[in-house]
């Protein structure tokens, strides 16, 4: 087994994890103070001017509505078109949109690698000219999955590096992170541009690469542009984790968790017991108005100056 | 002096005062205010203050902190303030908003797409230390080295290294009030990163590791409000003549004659106002005393203390005088035995006890709180009340949106409603709603009276809406039409009032600013005279 097919079952092993293992951290910590902002999508029939169920007289009467399709559709639009950076950040958006559509294409293409090699490793032949139709429709969907990717991730994330160049606004906040970032995605999505087209225009040495990877076969003679972008990658799966390039995680949590989070707190439910808990938790803020060492409940309790520190 | 520009090793070393505050650079207003003269001066301190005060943020000092006198203070100060920072990471300290502030920080793509939507930002003409970003990449930094485990080594290595110094720490201080919390670069921001509540969450560092906070806030803020029972410093005996007071003027503009409902048990409402409005604006509680009267509501005020007061300045600053506050309103509406809380005209008294502190009732503290946005639009929809919009014909109005209202809570339309219901000639500013702007006094700034402060707010954070009022009146601006801005929330009105004095907008364009429930009764039939008294204002 080659060295570069270690690392590509380590990295695919640890990004998962690294990823999980950060969500389960946030999904973890408590209950917080309501930070709603409007417009929120699941508000039926208000969504669009922003408004709420604080809008009903006696709202904790009446059924609260919820419209799944407003918050799908929201979402959407945010995955799939980047609709706020298009709102509000259109010169951005120009490279943003297709190193995200890039991006899109490029795990699509990954997953046609695995039902490719998989299809391949059962004997049937996946190519252009195949027997099999399925096989064809694989092949097809590849090639434009892969071209697509290619082109819009590089065009794109050259094209956030020179937004970074070049506008003062984003230069200024720019840190060194920022472009080690974008300069690993660009040497990653520029050699599998090279690789695609010099040395493997239909993604047969591709594909054959990833079954060696399922069928734990050995591999031998990639081309130098393939392996260069294999080991990019995997070193790129081990990086991405540790970065807020993982944000597609953080922006479940921010949307989900904070912004749309508008679950009122009634009486016997969840969100009271889970209050009730975090009262009970003990400060130790030092301020004098605040009794370090009791418990929330109780330092709310307590007016006037407290003598901490004697 | 560096105008616009400044880098983070200035701000955390350069001696001095970092930035100079020229109106000059400013976005330039509509007429009448078109000419860099017809506009007032931000006014630098005095050479004494400035030797006394912290103040080498910008010239303005909002904290009044006084320098230290010796290193040792200094190096004490920051080890508080490191302190506080890792509180607010830690599960049981910050609970509150752990997880907030933890995903602001780590996910931040430093795209600036929230730039643009800062008023501040924009309205300086784009100075670096006002961006949004500014003051967020200075704590996310701070985090990421003196939080984060390995912190030292990856902030060096990822560039997010940092100097840590007592320049740094009090320039940041000041910082934290040069941000209304008006949180319109959150909901631009694509990640849903949240930049103001960084500004929050600095505050409390200030607040309640180092025990300093800005005094109209804390000191003569919370602290007053909850020994003497409000933060204008009425106690309940000086509440209930106000209130005497108040009756007495009702009977003398409408010839009405009833008297409050004060300590009523068993009411169904408890109505809590900002407490401002008696001081200021009387005439908007006595509106809310006539329409409710006449509208046959059973209510109560209450002359406890603290619950004779709305608001809650702990929302901006401190979570633990935010429960002290919140708990103390619960407790008087539980032992009223009231089925609802309604609270006034005022926005972020209704942000505070019906969203914020809703996580911090519990069992039979949790009484259901609404909004008199609703409550008006009921009386008026469901004709318990007459109202004649043709009474206000002779007023252009136009809408403020109180941020706290409005895009953090969602209550849009039912002041519409209202204001539709009241008025023929009401129209939008640009933008309203959820993507409204702040008048400028949001998260404490209204109630900021020192120093220089009200300049800034004035000139500076009040300027985009400044900027749209006079938009909105563009083809009427002249002294001979009359315009309303109904901004049905005191410490907006407190923030315009200051601002449209500054600039003389009564006086050279006519525009006054009120509540709502003022035009509501302005168009009631039954009452003979104008409630509003345009030119007694
Ligand atoms: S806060 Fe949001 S909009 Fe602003 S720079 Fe960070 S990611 Fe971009
Ligand atoms: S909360 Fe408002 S004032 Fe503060 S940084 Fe964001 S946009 Fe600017």
């Amino acid at each position: 087994m080659s060295g570069l097919q270690v690392i590509s079952y380590l990295s695919i092993a640890v990004f998962p994890v690294l990823l999980i293992a950060k969500m389960v951290r946030i999904a973890r910590m408590p209950v917080h103070l309501r930070w709603d902002l409007y417009p929120i999508p699941h508000e039926k029939g208000k969504s669009a001017y922003g408004g709420s169920y604080f809008e009903e007289v006696d709202w904790w009467t009446k059924p609260r509505v919820r419209s799944l399709i407003s918050e799908l559709r929201e979402m959407a639009k945010e995955i799939v078109f980047i609709h706020s950076v298009y709102k509000h950040n259109r010169p951005l958006w120009v490279f943003s949109f297709p190193f995200h559509i890039g991006m899109y294409c490029l795990i699509g293409l990954m997953a046609l690698l695995v039902i490719g090699a998989i299809m391949g490793a059962a004997g049937i032949v996946v190519s252009a000219d195949s027997a099999n139709g399925f096989a064809v429709l694989v092949q097809h969907l590849t090639r434009i999955l892969g071209a697509a990717g290619w082109i819009l991730s590089v065009v794109g994330v050259l094209g956030l590096l020179f937004s970074r160049l070049l506008n003062r606004e984003l230069r200024v906040a720019t840190i060194l992170s920022d472009y080690v970032n974008l300069l690993a995605l660009l040497a990653v999505f520029a050699t599998g541009l090279v690789s695609w087209i010099t040395v493997d225009p239909s993604y047969a040495i591709m594909r054959g690469f990833v079954r060696s990877l399922i069928t734990f076969q050995p591999v031998t003679g990639l081309p130098a542009a393939t392996a260069t972008h294999l080991w990019l990658m995997a070193g790129l799966l081990f990086y991405f984790p540790f970065t807020h390039m993982t944000h597609m995680v953080g922006k479940y949590f921010t949307y989900h968790k904070v912004r749309w989070e508008d679950e009122p707190n009634i009486r016997g439910t969840r969100i009271e017991q889970a209050v009730q808990a975090a009262l009970g938790y003990k400060i130790t803020w030092s301020a004098p108005h605040i009794k370090t060492g009791s418990t929330w409940a109780d330092a709310a309790m307590t007016t006037g100056e407290v003598k901490n520190h004697e | 002096m560096s105008k616009r520009r400044t880098t983070l090793k200035d701000f955390s070393h350069k001696p001095g005062q970092l930035v100079e505050l020229d109106r000059r650079q400013f976005l330039p207003l509509p007429p009448p205010y078109d000419k860099w003269d017809t506009e007032p001066e931000i006014k630098p301190l005095s050479e004494e203050r400035q030797r006394q005060l912290e103040c080498d943020l910008d010239g303005i000092s909002a904290f009044k902190f006084p320098r230290p006198q010796s290193e040792e203070e200094k190096r004490r100060l920051v080890e508080q303030f490191l302190a506080g920072l890792k509180k607010l990471f830690e599960r049981e300290n910050n609970w509150t908003f752990q997880q907030a502030l933890f995903l602001t920080m780590e996910y931040c793509a430093r795209c600036q797409t929230c730039a643009t939507a800062c008023p501040i930002y924009a309205e300086s003409g784009k100075m670096d230390i006002y961006r949004p970003t500014f003051r967020s990449d200075i704590v996310r930094r701070l985090y990421k080295k003196y939080v984060k485990a390995g912190g030292k080594f990856f902030a060096v290595v990822s560039g997010n290294d940092i100097d840590v110094t007592w320049t740094m720490v009090a320039r940041l201080m000041e910082l934290s009030y040069r941000c209304t919390l008006c949180r319109r670069c959150a909901q631009s921001c694509p990640i849903g990163v949240d930049n103001g509540l960084v500004t929050h969450e600095l505050r409390k560092i200030f607040s309640q590791e180092m025990g300093v906070a800005v005094e109209a806030l804390h000191t003569k803020g919370s602290v007053l409000q909850l020994e003497a029972g409000s933060s204008t410093g009425m106690t309940p005996a000086a509440f209930l003549d106000n209130v005497e007071f108040m009756e007495d003027e009702v009977k003398e503009r409408t010839g009405l004659s009833f008297k409050w409902p004060m300590d009523k048990a068993g009411a169904d409402i408890l109505l809590i106002h900002n407490a401002g409005e008696y001081l200021a604006w009387p005439e908007n509680p006595e509106a809310f005393a006539i329409i409710l009267e006449a509208a046959g509501i059973s209510y109560t005020l209450s002359s406890d203390i603290v619950a004779y007061d709305g608001v809650n300045y702990g929302v901006w600053y401190d979570d633990v005088q935010l429960a002290k506050v919140a708990l103390k309103h619960m407790e008087t509406a539980r032992k009223l035995g009231v089925k609802k809380v309604v609270i006034g005209e005022c926005g972020h008294a209704h942000k505070a006890l019906t969203v914020i502190a809703d996580r911090v009732l519990a069992g039979d503290l949790n009484i259901p709180r609404e909004s008199s946005m609703t409550l008006l639009r009921d009386i008026i929809t469901s004709g318990r009340i007459k109202v004649d919009p043709s009474r206000n014909d002779d007023i252009t109005t136009t809408l403020h949106d109180p941020c706290n209202l409005v895009r953090l809570m969602g209550v849009v339309e039912p002041q519409r409603e209202v204001l539709r219901a009241v008025s023929n000639h009401f129209r939008e500013m640009t933008p309203h709603g959820v993507d409204n702007y702040c008048c400028g006094g949001g998260s404490g700034f209204a109630i900021t009276q020192d120093l220089n402060f009200p300049d800034f707010r004035e000139i500076v954070s009040g300027r985009a809406k400044l900027r749209q009022i006079l938009n909105v009146f563009q083809d009427i601006i002249g002294p001979e039409h009359k315009k309303y801005v109904c901004a049905p929330c005191s410490n907006c009105k407190g923030a315009i009032r200051d601002m449209f004095a500054a600039y003389g907008l009564f006086e050279r364009c006519n525009i006054l600013y009120g509540g709502l429930v003022e035009l509501v009764v302005n168009a009631m039939p039954e009452i003979e005279r104008p409630f509003l008294e345009w030119d007694w204002h």
